[in-house]
């Protein structure tokens, strides 16, 4: 594929400026096409492929498929379960960067405070991040489990009966405990940011601030939050990410129900796909959520690059 | 270093924590080890009276999780090295190398970053089946790697960045190809975004259900966390082999981890602050 008119020797280099000089796209495409190969074929293709399946009834493989216009999009907008996975998957999405993105600046400030044991800290409460969020969710379908489970138990243990619940049973509740199960497995890894953001913190900030008479809480809002700026974008921006991706504990916990009472569009697309075999409705959903993805990732740079403060 | 009892205090205060955050481990260790009778008593935080051992025996053999752990380690060893042969020298063509449509094609694979997995499952469902890797390994594997592309390449090519010219372009004046830059000089540089790469696809893999799920049905292909979920389901009257299953799914990762816990956490901190 190198045609001889792109590819430049490599001794015209030293014409330019800079750098290594001009190689051509001959000689790069052999450095970067495997890779562009492998990505276009199975997530730029499919991603156009999803955009032409949503305007067809597409039903799984075989099926003979046409054009439908705009019918998969109108389905969905009559769609109850739709509208009720959409807020709640934005509500999810809430609950995962507060949550795990909370936890884990509550820990790092903790951690990188004390003077005993900041390693051992920092290893064993990082431990839940290892495990598989699938793995996760058996584990937490156990904790909850209102009559073997380690939450419940630990209650009656406690004397505080008035507090078990069904946890994954009450439709007020099962997003929030799922949410909260997410977050376990979550925050280890904002910790780590946090910590390392804590690390690059001038000490003596702190030091001037005291003199100032700034007591400890007037210090984390004027001199730890500044200084975190940059961690902080990268950690919302990860839980954003993280969120948008949630669906293995929910699957594993409770198929979305009861009720539908945590669907999320990530399994209510699968749902759609796999199991009713409406591949061009789950393809609109599919675009809801890309095109959700891809304003709220722009809309959070916008505000990030305008605002100053934190 | 001077302990003063508000320092004590934050030492309690984080031990606390963290018995609340570890806790899960510890009761699904102590349970894995009760009888069926002990469990179905309703009292979660009684300890087992024996350790019965064969929980595990009998949740190893009934849920095959030594096949499930090889098919694991197959999966995430074949897409870090997939990964790390693709997203090297990429990342070295579109930091270093000067060609028309650099920017353009780099920002083409980019917008990957931003697109959920999710978003995109139907079609490569059937471009896997088109492939006729439905079901298999290599399949997940293939849709793995395509779709951790962006990160990697990102990583890379920032990493690339960061060294400078000059220490290329002397190498370039004496006649070295790029591909003699790239092994020779490079690589033995980049041993931090490597590290950082090879961490975080190996974990992701190790830990992915959405993918394994859509592509590999038959239970002798499956991983682990795919393997357990299918196996807590099928066994959800036997709790005591749910308990089992469950550690050992989460015992060898946690145990890497706590052996290779620098590099761990260096490769995840490095990888998510340069990616």
């Amino acid at each position: 594929m190198a045609e001889p008119r792109v590819a430049a020797p490599a001794a015209t280099g030293r014409r330019y400026r800079s750098g290594i000089g001009r190689d051509g796209v001959g000689q790069a495409t052999l450095f970067f096409l495997p890779a562009l190969l492998l990505y276009g074929v199975l997530t730029l293709f499919p991603t156009l492929e999803t955009v032409r399946l949503s305007f067809t009834n597409a039903a799984g493989l075989g099926s003979t498929v046409s054009f439908v216009g705009l019918d998969n999009y109108r389905a969905l907008a009559n769609d109850t379960i739709f509208w009720k996975a959409f807020r709640q998957t934005l509500l999810w999405l809430v609950l995962h960067v507060v949550l795990a993105g909370g936890t884990g600046l509550l820990l790092a400030v903790l951690i990188a405070r004390t003077k005993l044991g900041q390693r051992f800290f920092r290893t064993a409460f990082f431990l839940p991040h290892v495990v598989s969020l699938a793995v996760v969710g058996v584990i937490f379908s156990m904790v909850y489990d209102p009559f073997f489970g380690l939450l419940n138990g630990a209650f009656r243990a406690a004397g505080l009966d008035f507090m078990t619940r069904s946890w994954l049973g009450d439709p007020d509740l099962v997003l929030f405990s799922v949410a909260a199960a997410s977050a376990w497995q979550g925050y280890g890894l904002y910790m780590l940011l946090f910590l390392a953001g804590l690390q690059n913190i001038d000490h003596s900030l702190y030091d001037v601030a005291a003199v100032d008479g700034a007591n400890s809480l007037q210090q984390f809002r004027h001199v730890t939050l500044p200084g975190l700026r940059e961690v902080s974008t990268l950690v919302l921006s990860l839980a954003m990410i993280n969120g948008f991706k949630g669906f293995a504990t929910v699957w594993v916990m409770t198929q979305g129900g009861p009720f539908y009472a945590s669907e999320l569009l990530n399994t209510y697309i699968f749902k759609l796909a796999f199991q009713f075999q409406q591949q061009g409705k789950s393809a609109a959903l599919c675009m809801v959520l890309g095109l959700l993805a891809i304003t709220l990732t722009i809309a959070f740079n916008r505000w990030r690059e305008r605002g100053k403060r934190w | 270093m001077v302990m003063r009892r508000a320092d004590w205090a934050l030492v309690a205060g984080l031990g606390l924590l963290l018995a609340f955050m570890v806790g899960p481990f510890f009761w699904l260790v102590m349970s894995s080890f009760k009888t069926e009778a002990e469990i179905s008593m309703g009292d979660p935080v009684a300890l087992p009276a024996t350790l019965a051992l064969a929980n595990y025996l009998d949740a190893w053999r009934i849920g095959s999780f030594g096949q499930l752990l090889l098919n694991s380690f197959l999966n995430a060893s074949a897409v870090v090295v997939l990964t790390l042969l693709l997203c090297v020298p990429a990342g070295y063509a579109f930091a270093k190398m000067r060609f028309a449509f650099n920017n353009t094609v780099f920002f083409l694979i980019l917008v990957g970053l931003t697109i959920p997995i999710q978003a995109i499952v139907i079609p490569v469902y059937q471009m896997i089946a088109r492939l006729g890797l439905i079901d298999t390994i290599l399949g997940v594997t293939l849709a793995q790697v395509g779709n951790g592309i962006p990160f990697g390449l990102f990583l890379m090519r920032n990493f690339f960045r960061s060294i400078p010219d000059e220490l290329l372009e002397a190498a370039r004046i004496d006649g070295a190809s790029h591909f003699r830059i790239l092994t020779a000089i490079l690589l033995p540089l980049a041993t931090p975004a490597v590290l950082a790469l090879t961490v975080i696809a190996a974990l992701s893999t190790w830990n992915d259900f959405f993918l394994p799920l859509v592509v590999l049905i038959s239970p002798d292909v499956q991983t682990i966390p795919l393997g357990l979920v299918r196996f807590a389901g099928t066994y959800s009257a036997e709790k005591r082999l749910i308990f089992a299953g469950t550690v050992i799914s989460f015992v060898p990762i946690v145990i890497l981890y706590l052996l290779t816990q620098r590099t761990f956490v260096q490769g995840l901190t490095q990888g998510a602050m340069k990616g």
